[in-house]
């Protein structure tokens, strides 16, 4: 049905000839115009900064409560050496990481060295384009599928909901956190945002500045299922077994 | 989906007696509906986010045409295509077609009651395309050829060995009842169907208006991987999931999952803004969105059902309902079971035919006070049996004869006038010994009469006595 006709079908339902002009309710968010949103996204950035030791102390309760296995590292060394110890303990064979800027100063390649265990990035070259492009793109896929374990930095972590937060970027896969059977995520101090609606406020910033990115995936614990008899099983679809690393 | 609202008394009937559906439902109390009064419980200021969320929902619901217009230009903006949908049909063609025209020959599916209103599976079977649901319980009810028997756990009814034999029937698995292994023998089986499919289809949760998002719930990670994994995405929604504004989403997904498993936040929670962009490593080439109106507009124009499109469908007005419970969710015979159902079904379907789901009822009021959004549901079940029963506003689905209306009009007159229930008095205490022949089970009120007696109609009415 075209577009129009639908709409003004919608408007008759409503009793009135078109659809107006109309000043957004305060009950939306959307009532709020771009100065307001722009700096409530400054206070939510100060706050988290401010109160970053309090979050991730917080972090560290609500992901283990949304059954991630959590471990406070209090160096970047021992980061590494836990995500080398999972690798060894479920004797994985390949790995695949993105580029988040806390996995490559974690100096994971060189932690792995010598294990016998691959660790590949998994990141488009941008020197590759067209068809070579395209074959890179399906020789990921083929990684992916294969992986044990799939590591992944984050853009965020909710302590309300104990979930880990990945959007867009160059070098994040969507499925590097969804396909292996493990995911570790790492995440840093500073990282961490009281709830979901200050998340929902910075994005907000981010539509209002263009970079609001093509999908954006919250993570809160492993893939679950209780569609039999209530009872709760774990790595359905998704990854069964997942750590956070909280850094700092 | 086939309609079969007006089989709801022999179906329930059958539900009732079957001891291991009614021992499947048991659980139902104890688990969603407890967890979901935890969980409201744990929720700093639940009931000042109910009435947020009610309020986006009424204000964008009384300016849906505004906020369609909206997500439909920022689903563009974004690179998206968007098909609006009259009815079913319509939606159905465009998803057929678009699988023809890009060679689709495997579709894998996330939970979409939408797609269930359009019978979708089967269409794309029809059209030689492999349509395959993922959702573990919506995946067992293909396999046994049901319709889902609840909004979030669509396989609730079956036992561990129904689901062991199913799967050793149409599988060709070893029989084992373990659910772990169960789950295991699912994920093995939809991962292959997940590489191969051309086609992703979900639902969606919400529209954001704003920013064109689409925004999926799921738990299992099926929803992530219709999304992520194949090369073109559809999503096919109600034209009421749309939300103003992506700040509004943290109110709206509380709501939601709080009331749906209790959960403080399900293990995904996927936004989609169009397809993949260049320089994202992957993800959909395409991304379509279906927007199907179905009926909906008939809820829309009726001021006094509108507030059923506020509806997030988490189901928590059926593990409330003391009817559902009995009953289970293939009695109502459509998709939508429970006293949301016994709204929405008969008027997305054909209120004459689903005239007994407005009933199915004892307006408890249990739904009301489950209801994240505070929707009156007693109140439209009401109006609906009103509407069947004598309303102007729907005449050719009245269920009452001109003599019956005329009746209880003269009911009305006598009841609210002293006098006229004077004279009606008089005129029954002088025709009562005749009852006996007008009561007879071939009277006009035989059916009234058939299994209790007409009190005797005091000698001398209470009026005179009270004035005396």
């Amino acid at each position: 049905m075209k577009t129009d006709d639908f709409l003004s079908g919608i408007s008759r339902s409503l009793g009135r000839d078109g659809a107006p002009e109309i000043t957004p309710d305060s009950a939306t968010h959307l009532a709020l115009n771009a100065r307001q949103a722009l700096s409530r996204a400054r206070a939510v950035e100060r706050d988290i900064t401010e109160r970053a030791d309090e979050l991730l102390a917080e972090m560290e309760v609500s992901a283990a409560e949304a059954n991630w296995h959590v471990f406070r590292a209090g160096s970047r060394r021992e980061a590494a050496e836990y995500i080398r110890r999972v690798a060894q303990d479920m004797e994985a064979r390949t790995m695949l990481r993105s580029t988040h800027s806390a996995l490559n100063a974690l100096d994971l390649e060189g932690e792995m060295y010598g294990t016998g265990i691959s660790l590949e990035v998994m990141a488009l070259d941008d020197d590759e384009e067209g068809e070579a492009r395209e074959t890179m793109r399906a020789d990921f896929r083929e990684k992916v599928i294969a992986a044990d374990i799939g590591i992944t930095g984050v853009d965020y972590a909710i302590a309300e909901t104990g979930s880990a937060v990945l959007l867009p970027r160059k070098g994040v896969s969507r499925v590097v956190s969804l396909v292996p059977p493990v995911h570790i995520a790492v995440v840093e101090s500073g990282q961490v945002l009281p709830s979901l609606d200050e998340l929902f406020t910075l994005r907000r910033q981010d539509f209002l500045d263009g970079n609001l990115g093509s999908y954006m995936n919250l993570i809160s614990g492993p893939s679950r299922s209780a569609d039999i008899e209530y009872q709760l099983v774990t790595g359905v679809h998704g990854p069964g077994e997942v750590h956070m690393v909280l850094v700092g | 989906m086939q309609v079969k609202t007006r089989q709801f008394n022999t179906a329930a009937e059958e539900a009732i007696q079957d001891e291991k559906v009614q021992a499947n439902l048991l659980g139902l109390y104890g688990g969603f509906h407890q967890a979901r009064l935890d969980a409201s419980a744990a929720t700093t200021d639940w009931a000042a986010l109910q009435e947020r969320g009610r309020a986006i929902k009424a204000h964008t619901i009384a300016n849906l045409d505004v906020y369609l217009r909206m997500a439909e230009e920022n689903v563009r903006k974004a690179g998206g295509k968007v098909f609006f949908a009259r009815d079913s049909e319509e939606a159905t063609r465009y998803v057929t077609e678009l699988a023809k025209a890009k060679a689709v020959k495997t579709v894998v599916k996330s939970k979409s009651m939408v797609s269930e209103e359009m019978g979708l599976n089967e269409a794309l079977e029809s059209v030689g395309v492999e349509s395959v649901e993922t959702d573990l319980g919506e995946y067992i009810i293909q396999l046994a050829g049901e319709a889902p028997f609840h909004i979030i756990a669509p396989a609730i009814h079956k036992s561990r060995e129904d689901v062991a034999e199913l799967f050793e029937d149409k599988l060709d698995t070893p029989y084992n009842p373990d659910i772990d292994a169960l789950a295991q023998e699912a994920r093995r089986q939809l991962r292959e169907k997940f590489i191969a499919a051309d086609m992703g289809v979900t639902g969606a949760n919400f529209i954001v208006a704003e920013t064109g998002t689409l925004v999926l719930v799921t738990n299992e990670g099926n929803g992530r991987m219709c999304t992520s994994m194949p090369r073109i995405h559809v999503a096919i929604t109600g034209m009421e999931k749309v939300v103003p504004s992506i700040e509004d989403m943290g109110i709206m997904l509380r709501l939601l999952i709080r009331s749906a498993t209790g959960q403080r936040i399900s293990s995904y929670v996927t936004a989609v803004t169009g397809p993949r962009k260049a320089d994202d490593e992957d993800g959909p080439e395409e991304f379509h969105l279906v927007i199907v109106d179905n009926g909906r507009s008939r809820l829309l124009a009726d001021p006094d059902l509108r507030e059923a499109l506020y509806c997030l469908r988490c189901g928590a007005c059926l593990n409330a309902c003391p009817v559902y419970r009995k009953v289970g969710g293939h009695s109502y015979g459509w998709v939508y079971p429970g006293p949301i159902g016994a709204i929405v079904s008969p008027m997305l379907t054909n209120l004459s035919d689903a005239k007994d789901l407005p009933y199915a009822s004892s307006l408890c009021g249990a739904c009301k006070e489950a209801c994240p959004v505070k929707i009156n549901l007693p109140r439209m079940l009401l109006y609906l049996r009103h509407q069947l029963a004598e309303g102007d506003k729907y005449p050719q689905h009245r269920t009452s004869t001109g003599k019956e209306r005329l009746a209880m009009k003269a009911w009305r007159v006598a009841s609210s006038n002293p006098v006229a229930m004077g004279i009606a008095g008089s005129v029954g205490r002088a025709l009562q010994p005749l009852a006996g022949k007008v009561g007879g089970a071939k009277s006009p009120i035989g059916a009234w009469t058939r299994h209790r007696a007409l009190p005797k109609i005091a000698a001398r009415p209470f009026r005179k006595r009270w004035k005396a």
